[in-house]
This record gives C-alpha cells, sequence and structure tokens, in this order.
C-alpha cells in the first residue's frame, strides 16, 4: 500500500460492472448521476485525445527536433543543456504566452515542461530566473510564472530551503499583486489547468510551510532570525487576503448567483464586471473558494468552509469536474467538511459519488503528473467512507462498498464489534486519512524568552484535537449499539427487563452497597432510558435534500430499526425495505440498447480482416456513438462543449 | 432562541444556520466578505501587530488606511470585534442563539490570540452547550479553540476561571450527549468551584438559561416516549415532583395520573412501515424513445 498508484486495480470485469451499475440510493438522482458521468467521461476521453493529439502536433518542429538531437546526444556535459533544448522551449513558451495562445501554453506546460523536467531536471532546480532572463526580453511576468513552476517543482521534487520558501511566498504574491493591483485586468490568458495548479500549490505551500514552522526544534540559528523577522509570511491572513482578494475582483460570488438564477450570459458579463468576465480572473476567483474550502477545514472550521461553498455548484455537469484534482480535492475537503458536523450520510454521499468518478477517469488520467496525489487522497476517502459507513450504517453504492471492504475488511470488523479496540482501529484510520489540521499562529519566534517557554510547553497538535473531538463523537454513538443489537430481538420489551439484560457488563461494577434492590433497579432501568435516547437521537441526523445550499439539511431518519417508549415499555418497529430492482434493469436496457446501436451502426465487416474489427473499434465508437443521443437529450448541457468550441475557434 | 413552549425537534436547520434573529448587519458581517475593501488586513497595523510585510504590502494596493467602518464590515477585522462581543451579549441577555456568528467571535480570537475574551468564550460556550443535545454545535466551538492554559497565557490573565471551567463544560457536554441528564443536574447543581462559577455569575446573565436546558432535554425525551412517568421526568429535568404536572402544561403535554402524555411528533409514534421501489416515468425516457422505432 506504500505506492498509491498500486492502491486498486480494477478486474477487468470488476470495472465493467461498476461502469454498468453505478447503483445509488435515492432513485430519482441516479438518472441525473449516470447521465453526468457519460458526459464526465466523454469529456476527459476528448480532453485526452486532445493532449494526446497535441502532445505530437502542437509541440513546436524544432523543439522535437532539437528534443531528438538532446537525447541523442545524451553523454554531453551538462552544461550543454542549458544552452539547448531548454532555451528554446522557455523562448517559446515565452512567445506563447505573450500571444494569450491557449493552445500552445497548454501543450507546453502539461507536456513540455514536464517531458524536460523528467529528463534533466529530475534531481535539480531549473536554472534560476535570473539566467534566463536575457532570453525572455526581461520580461518580468514571464519570469514571475517561471519561477511559480520553478519553486512547484522544487518542493515537489526536492527538499525546499528556508530560502525557498520565502522566495517563493514573495514571488507568488508578487504574481497577484500583478493580478490584482494592474491597472484593470491584465492582457494575459493561462489554461484552466495552470491557474488550479498555481492556487492549489499556493495552499500546498502554506500548509507545508505552517508545518514545518510549528515546530521550532532542529532549526538552525540562521532560520530562528529569519522566522523571527518575517512573521508574516504565509501567515493565515495573507493567505486568506489573496484568496478572498481574488474572489472579491473576480466577483465570482455574484456570478455564480446570477448563473444559478438563470440569468443570460450578458447579464452575468455584466455582473461580474471588468475583471469577472475575463476567463483568467472568473478562473482564478472560483479556484480560490475552492481553495477557501480547504484552507477553513485545515484550520478546523467546517461550517465556514461549507459556508463559502454556498454558490459553488457541485453536483451535475459542474464547473470543478472539468479538472480531476480539483474534483477529488473538493470533494475531500466537503466530505470531511460534514463528517465533523457529524452528518454522516451526507458525507458518506460526496465520498461515494466523487470515488465512482475517480474509478470511471482512471483510465484517462494516468498520465497526468497529479496522478498520484489524485489517488492517495482517494485512498484516504476510503479509509474515510469505513469510518462513515460504520458509524452510520445503510445501504450505499456497493461497488464501492465492495473495494472498502477488499481494503478496510479488518478494520471494518474490528469497529463494528465495539470496545477498546474498535476505538483504536478508528483512530488509526482518522489520523492515517483526515486533513493534515493546522495552527493558525506560528511560535513566538520574535520572542526568545516566550519561544523557550513554548518549547517546553507546546500546545496541543491539532491533528490531535481534531481526533479527540471526533473520537468524542464516536463514543457517544457507539456506545449504544449493543442496545440497538438487543432490541432488534424483540417487538416490545419492558425497559426493566432490558436493563438487566443490558446489566450483564455494566453493572457488574456499581452492584450492591448500601442501596436497596429496587433502588438500584430503578438506577439501571434510569439508565437504559437514557441509552434508548441516545440511541434515537443518533439515528437521527440532517442531511442535504435536493437543492439547497451545502449547509441546509433536513431532519432524516438513518436506522430501519425505530421504537417507541410508552411509560417503561418499549415498543420496537422494523422498517425494511425492498431491493431495488428497477434502477438496475433500466441501466441495463439502456446499455444493450446503446451496444444494439453500436454494433448496427458498424461497417459490415470486410473479408480480409474480420475478425479484429469489431472488437478493435468496440470501445471507442460507442464512447463516441452516445455523443448525438447525449446532445438531444439535454442541448447544451455537455460540460465539454464549450470547451471544444473555443479550441476549434481558436 | 428555543421555543419554551414547544418541545420538538426542528426539522431542518434554516434556523440553524440563519436565525430569524440575526440582524442584517450581522449577517453582512459574517457572509459579505466580498463587499469590503481588505485595507484593514493591513491596515490596522496599529503597536500590538506585526510589521507589515515587505512582499505583501503593496498586493492591495497602498490605500492602507487605519480607519474601518461599519460597511466594510468583515469577519476577519479584529476591529469588529467589539460589537461582534456586544451582540454575543445580546443573545445572552435575550436568549437567542446565532451559533455562526459565535464562531465568527471565536474565529478572531484563533487569528489574533491576544484579544481572546474567556469570558465570552465560556458564554458561548454554555450557549452552544444549551443548543442540542447531538448537534455538532459544541464541538465546532471547541475545534477552533486551544486549550485553555494556552488561551490565558496568551492574553497575561491572572484570571483562572476558564482553567476550571472549560473542563467542566466538556463534561457536561458528554453527559448531554449520552442523554445522561439525571447525572448533569447533580454537576450543574454540584459544589465544584466550576459549578460554582457557572452558577453564580454566568447564569444569571442569560436569559432562562436554566429553562432552556429543561426544554432541551424535553425535546430529547419527546422524541422518545409517548408516555412518560412524572416521577422520572422530575428527575430528568431536575424539577420538584410537585411541579412537575405544571412544567408539563407549558409544553402542552397532558398529565394523565402520574404519567405525562407526550403528544405525537412523528419521532415518538413510529410505525413499521416498508420501502418499495417507485419508478418515475422520467426514469424510463429513453427506453420508450428506443421502443418508438
Amino acid at each position: 500500500m506504500a505506492d498509491p498508484t498500486a492502491f486498486y486495480e480494477p478486474e477487468e470485469d470488476e470495472l465493467l460492472s461498476s461502469l454498468a451499475v453505478p447503483s445509488f440510493q435515492n432513485a430519482e438522482g441516479y438518472e441525473d448521476d449516470y447521465r453526468r458521468m457519460q458526459e464526465l467521461e466523454q469529456h476527459a476521453f476528448a480532453q485526452h485525445a486532445e493532449t494526446g493529439e497535441m502532445g505530437l502536433e502542437m509541440v513546436p518542429e524544432d523543439v522535437k527536433r532539437r528534443g531528438e538531437w538532446a537525447v541523442g546526444e545524451e553523454k554531453q556535459a551538462k552544461a550543454a543543456w542549458s544552452i539547448g533544448v531548454e532555451e528554446d522551449f522557455l523562448v517559446l513558451f515565452h512567445q506563447a504566452i505573450l500571444e494569450n495562445d491557449l493552445p500552445a501554453i497548454t501543450t507546453m506546460y502539461e507536456s513540455g515542461w514536464n517531458k524536460l523536467t523528467q529528463a534533466h531536471y529530475s534531481a535539480s532546480e531549473w536554472p534560476e530566473a535570473e539566467i534566463i532572463s536575457p532570453l525572455v526580453q526581461n520580461d518580468q511576468v514571464f519570469l514571475t510564472l517561471y519561477r511559480e513552476l520553478y519553486f512547484r517543482h522544487v518542493y515537489a521534487r526536492l527538499q525546499p530551503t528556508i530560502d525557498d520558501r520565502f522566495q517563493s511566498y514573495e514571488n507568488i504574491c508578487e504574481l497577484f499583486n500583478y493580478l490584482l493591483n494592474s491597472d484593470g485586468p491584465v492582457p494575459l490568458d493561462l489554461p484552466m489547468q495552470w491557474l488550479w495548479d498555481m492556487l492549489d500549490e499556493f495552499v500546498y505551500q502554506f500548509q507545508s510551510f505552517a508545518q514545518w514552522r510549528a515546530n521550532p526544534k532542529n532549526k538552525a540559528e540562521e532560520e530562528l532570525d529569519m522566522l523571527a523577522e518575517a512573521s508574516q509570511i504565509w501567515s493565515c491572513y495573507s493567505v486568506l487576503n489573496v484568496l478572498y482578494s481574488l474572489v472579491q475582483k473576480s466577483q465570482i460570488n455574484e456570478q455564480l448567483r446570477a448563473e444559478k438564477e438563470g440569468k443570460s450570459a450578458e447579464e452575468v458579463a455584466e455582473i461580474a464586471g471588468d475583471y469577472g468576465s475575463k476567463p483568467l480572473y472568473r478562473n482564478l476567483g472560483y479556484f480560490s473558494l475552492i481553495c477557501l474550502l480547504r484552507v477553513h477545514v485545515l484550520l478546523g472550521d467546517p461550517t465556514l468552509a461549507l459556508q463559502t461553498m454556498e454558490h459553488v455548484e457541485l453536483s451535475g455537469g459542474a464547473f470543478l469536474t472539468r479538472i480531476t484534482a480539483c474534483h477529488v480535492t473538493t470533494y475531500y475537503h466537503v466530505g470531511c467538511a460534514y463528517m465533523a458536523l457529524g452528518r454522516w450520510p451526507d458525507a458518506i454521499k460526496t465520498f461515494i459519488s466523487v470515488l465512482i468518478f475517480f474509478i470511471r477517469m482512471k483510465q484517462y488520467h494516468t498520465r497526468s503528473y497529479q496522478y498520484g496525489s489524485i489517488t492517495k487522497t482517494c485512498e484516504r476517502m476510503y479509509a474515510l467512507l469505513a469510518i462513515c459507513t460504520t458509524l452510520s450504517p445503510g445501504p450505499s453504492d456497493e461497488s464501492i462498498m465492495s473495494i472498502v471492504k477488499e481494503h478496510y475488511g479488518d478494520q471494518l470488523s474490528l469497529m463494528q464489534r465495539g470496545g477498546e479496540e474498535a476505538l483504536e482501529t478508528f483512530k488509526d484510520l482518522y489520523l492515517q486519512a483526515c486533513p493534515k489540521y493546522l495552527l493558525a499562529n506560528p511560535p513566538p519566534y520574535e520572542d526568545q524568552a516566550a519561544l523557550e517557554e513554548y518549547l517546553a510547553n507546546p500546545p496541543q497538535d491539532p491533528v490531535q484535537h481534531q481526533l479527540e473531538l471526533f473520537l468524542s463523537d464516536v463514543v457517544s454513538v457507539r456506545s449504544v449499539s449493543s442496545l440497538r443489537n438487543l432490541l432488534k430481538l424483540y417487538t416490545s420489551i419492558d425497559a426493566s427487563k432490558l436493563a438487566a439484560f443490558n446489566s450483564g457488563s455494566a453493572s457488574s461494577s456499581s452492584a450492591g452497597g448500601a442501596n436497596g434492590e429496587s433502588a438500584q433497579q430503578e438506577q439501571t432501568e434510569e439508565e437504559v432510558l437514557q441509552q434508548l435516547m441516545a440511541l434515537k437521537a443518533g439515528s437521527r441526523t440532517y442531511a442535504k435534500q435536493g437543492e439547497g445550499s451545502l449547509l441546509d439539511g433536513e431532519r432524516i431518519v438513518t436506522n430501519n430499526l425505530d421504537f417507541t417508549i410508552d411509560g417503561s415499555m418499549v415498543h420496537v418497529e422494523e422498517t425494511t425495505s425492498h431491493r431495488r430492482f428497477a434502477g438496475f434493469f433500466i441501466r441495463n436496457a439502456e446499455h444493450a440498447q446503446r451496444v444494439f446501436n453500436t454494433i448496427r451502426a458498424a461497417p459490415l465487416p470486410s473479408a480480409t480482416r474480420r475478425p479484429q474489427v469489431p472488437n478493435q473499434n468496440r470501445d471507442q465508437s460507442q464512447t463516441q456513438g452516445q455523443t448525438p443521443g447525449q446532445a438531444g437529450a439535454k442541448p447544451g448541457a455537455g460540460a465539454w462543449q464549450p470547451r471544444r468550441a473555443r479550441v476549434a475557434a481558436q | 432562541m428555543p421555543d419554551l413552549s414547544n418541545a420538538v425537534p426542528t426539522k431542518d436547520l434554516k434556523e440553524w444556520h440563519t436565525p430569524s434573529s440575526r440582524t442584517e448587519v450581522i449577517h453582512e458581517l459574517i457572509h459579505g466578505v466580498a463587499h469590503c475593501d481588505h485595507s484593514w488586513f493591513w491596515g490596522f497595523n496599529t503597536s500590538w501587530w506585526a510589521p507589515m510585510p515587505t512582499g505583501l504590502s503593496t498586493v492591495l494596493g497602498s490605500e492602507a488606511d487605519v480607519s474601518v467602518n461599519a460597511d466594510s464590515a468583515d469577519r476577519y477585522n479584529p476591529s469588529n470585534l467589539s460589537w461582534m462581543e456586544e451582540y454575543l451579549q445580546s443573545q445572552v441577555r435575550d436568549g437567542e442563539y446565532d451559533l455562526f456568528a459565535n464562531l465568527a467571535i471565536l474565529k478572531l480570537y484563533q487569528f489574533n490570540p491576544q484579544l481572546s475574551n474567556p469570558e465570552a468564550i465560556i458564554n458561548i460556550l454554555l450557549k452552544a452547550l444549551s443548543a442540542t443535545v447531538h448537534g455538532p454545535d459544541f464541538n465546532l466551538c471547541l475545534a477552533v479553540l486551544r486549550e485553555p492554559s494556552a488561551i490565558l497565557h496568551d492574553i497575561d490573565s491572572d484570571e483562572q476561571s476558564l482553567v476550571a471551567v472549560m473542563p467542566f463544560l466538556q463534561k457536561l457536554h458528554e453527559l448531554v450527549r449520552t442523554c445522561q441528564f439525571t447525572k448533569f443536574w447533580s454537576e450543574w447543581n454540584g459544589g465544584s468551584e466550576a459549578a460554582q462559577i457557572l452558577r453564580e455569575s454566568y447564569a444569571p446573565q442569560h436569559a432562562h438559561l436554566v429553562d432552556s436546558f429543561r426544554v432541551l432535554f424535553a425535546t430529547s425525551i419527546a422524541s422518545c416516549f409517548s408516555r412518560v412517568r412524572l416521577a422520572q421526568l422530575a428527575r430528568w429535568l431536575d424539577l420538584p415532583e410537585s411541579e412537575v404536572s405544571q412544567w408539563c402544561a407549558g409544553v402542552q403535554w397532558s398529565v394523565e395520573g402520574d404519567v405525562a402524555v407526550v403528544p405525537k411528533n412523528g419521532d415518538n409514534d413510529v410505525k413499521a412501515g416498508v420501502v418499495k421501489e417507485h419508478v418515475e416515468l422520467s426514469q424510463l425516457t429513453k427506453l420508450v424513445a428506443a421502443a418508438a422505432y
């Protein structure tokens, strides 16, 4: 399990079954969800094909040639590289950015840069910005963007020094300063993926710095001095400031609200203003909201996190699903926030919906350099799912749950059994899967005496703090599970009898003594009644129903076992649910129809190549074959359509 | 505000995240991040605040104006703290409850530890404690607080009551969420230092605090019991047996002999049911369309 990519490799037929049957709890939702999956898949496929082709076509000819030349001359002195391939690459990169040539920037960003990194800089830094500045006529904007990539590479592949951390911060601030404080919107356009990566990295570096700074031990004298002087670097305030400024500048909340109200594109553009109507600012604002969600979760404030997402559409072909890393991050943090609110069914729904997506998208994303971290996040979500489904059992997606059982089977049975061991298991799983919570404030580096006192008496670790709160939730939910198992056996039972059964373990400690027998009886009966109330409360929760903000919820029953107490008589009622067949048959009938259409549309096999043709083309034509029907069913709803139109227009 | 005349669980969370008692100004403050200029992020650069960072001072332009008026209200602005605390006081006084506003206060304490106000913290925790039996409110507040000693350390306070009171409140919360109401009352009325502090200096500030606890517990009881013995009720609500009948009348429970009859509320009159599958016509559109050819 050390290698995240090895985490889950679905068997061929398992994958097929999960493709065919994403069985959802709520019957009304599944149709939309299924359609959405298809759209996403098509989108991912289109993207995949696009980058695949462009990877060959769009890398400028001479770079490719030089690249081949470079690989051929592998043994040449290292110095030659800096005037070789990268030089040309950077010049062309600069050119593309000056011309706002999005497809070219995309290719160079997503494939060119990574390929060169892979080939020459897998263990060292790219050249410093000062060295390359003559190449790009000292273009400060480009150099800032270049440094952003430079530091991201350092963080990803190497060990960042304190200088790297500080400079990276200053650089990103310079970039945001340029974007926010120029006279009017800047004439720059960057691919969506890059903008997401940029903000994602911004929060990641903040998180990494906060963790590193939180421990004053093992720091060199010089580092301590620098930290003492620069208490504002990567501070919560400054990070929030940047994110909120982007949100505000792009008027993204107003835009999203207007879109939700169904206003026309012109009206939305008017609301968005000069900045927000430009894709650069709009995307930055949108991703800032998601980064805010993340920061608030990390700082232990789930309600504020969900409140930030008030206007962001999560379901359907939402904008955020167009970038897989963004999609997965968002759902992970929303799920974690729901867990902190004790809204287990909502957390389960959130995790399952993104995991289904991930399994289906897997095949298209193995190439992305973030694939590893996406997989890791998904792995955590399986662990959290194991926790949530234990705390709030109920029907959920079978294909996902089978994966959970496969990986956490032992833990699941331990947690369900209860007792001390169960608590340990909850703890282990939670620590393994929870976000890396942060302290809001740094240690007092500026004050030597205070720092020593701080070291002698360090504050509680934030992860530990959250863990304690989580465990207190678990204890209150789990303590009554044995009572529930007892109730299952009866249709009605007197509370005192129940007390006698239940007291086998509980009352042995308090038995005997001066209390009379009847007082003792009274006591335990009261205890049982209290436990029953706790059980009742534990089987009710609030869950999001249909439309509304993430914080909204209606009271629901999460348990099929319910009861009423009349005086001291407990009446038990059990709700049974029939198995659901319709969804299965509908999906498979539709699937059969698609297969049939595909076969009917396929050309007749020619005599010579008869055996191979249908097999080879099946997958592809099947996916493509859906396109017209899809567009007809829901015009303009395909998340990928505008993008393709835009690419074509350029 | 807890409705003292009716002990039934609320159906949705609207009142929880946006209480009707919340004023427009507070709402703007909690939600209205986008409407303000952020000058105070650097602008409130008074003596206690760290010097302005060189790299960032320009991020939001040069308008580093110290003045912050009410229009540019924002939840992170420490200069709003005083009237946020005033709003808390009004909640305490009038028996209203606004969790999100209170969390915003705790947020300011989190970011500006030197501004922490132990009294406000205790009031917020008391508010959260008396608001729900099983809601996350109390833990949400704890999540943004540190240990009491660390909080007091940052404000150089000699007043140590927080150290005793916070763990005590946590203990009460554990008792409440596991519905051990009898124990709760014996702790609350007990002789520990924290209980005395709470009873003597905090409870009197709150409008009907003890009554809110009673209604809160009654809500739990109502969701379980169709009939409950008065003697039991008296223990859970910490009422003398002679007053129980009267109290029941207040929440519209009728008394028959030695039991109180709780009106049906959906939770205490459960019926066994069978969940059947429903298929909407819209789910079949594709199949019907395919059949049409």
